[in-house]
């Protein structure tokens, strides 16, 4: 009985560990929570893609279809996004958001660029007749059905962070898309406020009567680029009847697969907002730097990528669909962008700056462009539709696939002594300003470019 | 073409060192060296040039293409001709000449 009784109270008594043993133990459970930690997200990872039959890719990759981001020649390096940068556009101050009434085509529909720009910019891409049709068509995936809507009720599984963002970058460039690149939305890049009406409507409408505030907010973008064609853009002046033809080869493709993506992750049951030409609610060259698919250039508002130079368009997905976003990238350009002048040297408006240090505007530096100036002169253009002579002169823009020009943009990625020299050699063997003949398949109306 | 190309360029690169293997060996080792290095330099610097117009004549760079006949043309004969020189296949006989007068 007495025994019963002490084993009873032995049971009752609180475990008792010495401090050995206690240090022992703690560091026991702190190894089987590291060894837990990781390994849980691989077998996650694992059942996760079993349940739907997905091999995951190997980790670093970028993609299944494209093992390595292509860069060309240029050596990358991969850079931060935070307060005080975005990739390599420094930021000194609070940035607004832009009203899309006040981008630079809309000025001119508004009237506030002179007559000729507000009678042009209604047909300056629809005057040469493929650009029309090419428009036309993009406009079928322009409506707000189109480019957003609910997600799905229920979520469907899918892979972790890190294996969805290839995921999502396979889907791109299945939907053949040149380059694709996943960031976090810089909340700055979306638009304070959305136009609701066509550009005949502007001129006779209060600005307030006509837009809408755009309240979304969502953490990641992802951004598709598609290139505007070599031997087109080798062909023409930059300039001529096929430009805006080019430019919306580059909407047109990149709107597509914005649109598909953003209702494939709604199907998955997460939020999806398509941004495209004929439909934006962000300002991409923004998300373009956080995608890691460019730097700022000289222009002021254009981005260039280290391979397809100014050579591409872009449309984004943004998206709270849990991604693993890339980070941005520097290839040298703001070193280049300073020597080389290339652009402002041959822009027919003189919209781009010759300035060698960038300026303050909005809250970040950029070089001092004027896009009033480059507006008015694609919407007034008489030689052709529209224009894109920097992109056909930068030097970054690619050419045919050959060991002389990676070897030419490696040096021009490497500082401004080097810049200098492959702008120097870009000049030397006529790159950029020449026009190839034998390419020109297109057709041209001149006496369509007059504007009444 | 680009294939048979560079089987030429190696074909010919053999055939090369086969040529002029007798008279690159010199008493002094540096002497050697450089006429093996010339050598290889003066082969691939051609070879380079052979490419580079080969594709921008292809793909329609007007200037590019006469720009590099001269330049890669150019810089190849002045090597070429260094290197027959120190080859003693050009202006040998002449120093023999001034040699035994």
């Amino acid at each position: 009985m007495e025994k019963n009784l002490n084993e009873v109270s032995r049971k009752n008594q609180p475990v008792q560990v010495s401090r050995r043993n206690f240090l022992k133990m703690s560091m026991v459970a702190a190894a089987a929570g590291a060894v837990g930690a990781v390994s849980a997200p691989a077998k996650v990872v694992s059942a996760a893609a079993n349940s739907m039959n997905y091999i995951p890719g190997s980790k670093g990759q970028w993609s299944k279809l494209r093992p390595e981001p292509d860069y060309g020649g240029a050596t990358v390096r991969f850079v931060e996004h935070n307060d005080e940068w975005l990739g390599t556009t420094r930021i000194v101050g609070p940035i607004k958001n832009f009203n899309e009434a006040d981008m630079g085509f809309n000025l001119c529909a508004r009237g506030l660029l002179g007559e000729k720009a507000q009678k042009g910019v209604l047909s300056f891409i629809a005057k040469h007749p493929l650009g029309g049709s090419i428009n036309d068509t993009l406009m079928y995936v322009a409506t707000e059905e189109a480019v957003s809507g609910q997600p799905a009720p229920k979520k469907m599984p899918i892979p972790d962070p890190e294996q969805m963002s290839k995921h999502i970058k396979d889907v791109a460039y299945f939907l053949r898309a040149d380059e694709v690149g996943i960031g976090k939305m810089p909340p700055y890049a979306y638009y304070s406020h959305k136009t609701t009406v066509g550009r005949d409507k502007m001129a006779s409408m209060p600005v307030e009567k006509w837009t809408v505030p755009f309240e979304e907010r969502l953490p990641y973008v992802i951004v598709v680029m598609v290139d505007q064609h070599l031997e087109t853009t080798l062909a023409s002046t930059g300039y001529d009847g096929i430009s805006g033809s080019q430019s919306f080869r580059g909407y047109h493709a990149t709107g597509n697969i914005a649109v598909i993506l953003a209702k494939y992750i709604r199907r998955l049951g997460y939020n999806a907002r398509a941004h495209h030409a004929r439909n934006y609610g962000a300002v991409m060259p923004p998300c373009v730097i956080a995608a890691g698919l460019g730097e700022l250039s000289r222009t002021g508002d254009s981005t260039i990528h280290p391979r397809l130079g100014f050579r591409h368009k872009v449309a984004a997905v943004t998206t709270d669909l849990p991604l693993a976003p890339d980070k941005p990238i520097d290839f040298g350009l703001q070193d280049f962008c300073r020597v080389c002048k290339k652009c402002a040297e041959n822009c027919p408006s003189g919209a781009i700056t010759f300035d060698d240090d960038p300026v303050e505007y909005n809250g970040y530096l950029r070089w001092n462009s004027d896009f009033k100036k480059c507006a008015v002169f694609r919407t007034t253009n008489e030689e052709g539709s529209s224009c894109g002579r920097c992109m056909k002169v930068c030097p970054w823009n690619s050419k045919e696939s050959s060991w002389f020009h990676k070897s030419g943009t490696w040096l021009g990625s490497k500082g401004k002594v080097s810049a200098k020299l492959l702008r120097d050699i870009d000049d030397m063997f006529g790159y950029g300003t020449e026009t190839i003949d034998k390419y020109k398949w297109w057709l041209e109306w001149p006496e369509n470019y007059r504007i009444p | 073409m680009s294939a048979f190309l560079i089987f030429l360029a190696g074909a010919l690169f053999l055939g090369g060192i086969l040529f002029i293997k007798p008279r690159a060996k010199k008493d002094k080792v540096w002497k050697a060296v450089l006429n093996w290095t010339l050598y290889v330099a003066w082969y691939a610097f051609t070879w380079m040039g052979f490419s580079f117009v080969y594709i921008n004549s292809s793909v329609g760079h007007v200037k590019a293409t006469s720009t590099a006949v001269f330049l890669f043309l150019g810089v190849s004969v002045v090597l070429a001709f260094v290197l027959a020189r120190l080859l003693g296949f050009i202006g040998a006989k002449k120093s023999d000449r001034t040699a035994s007068a």
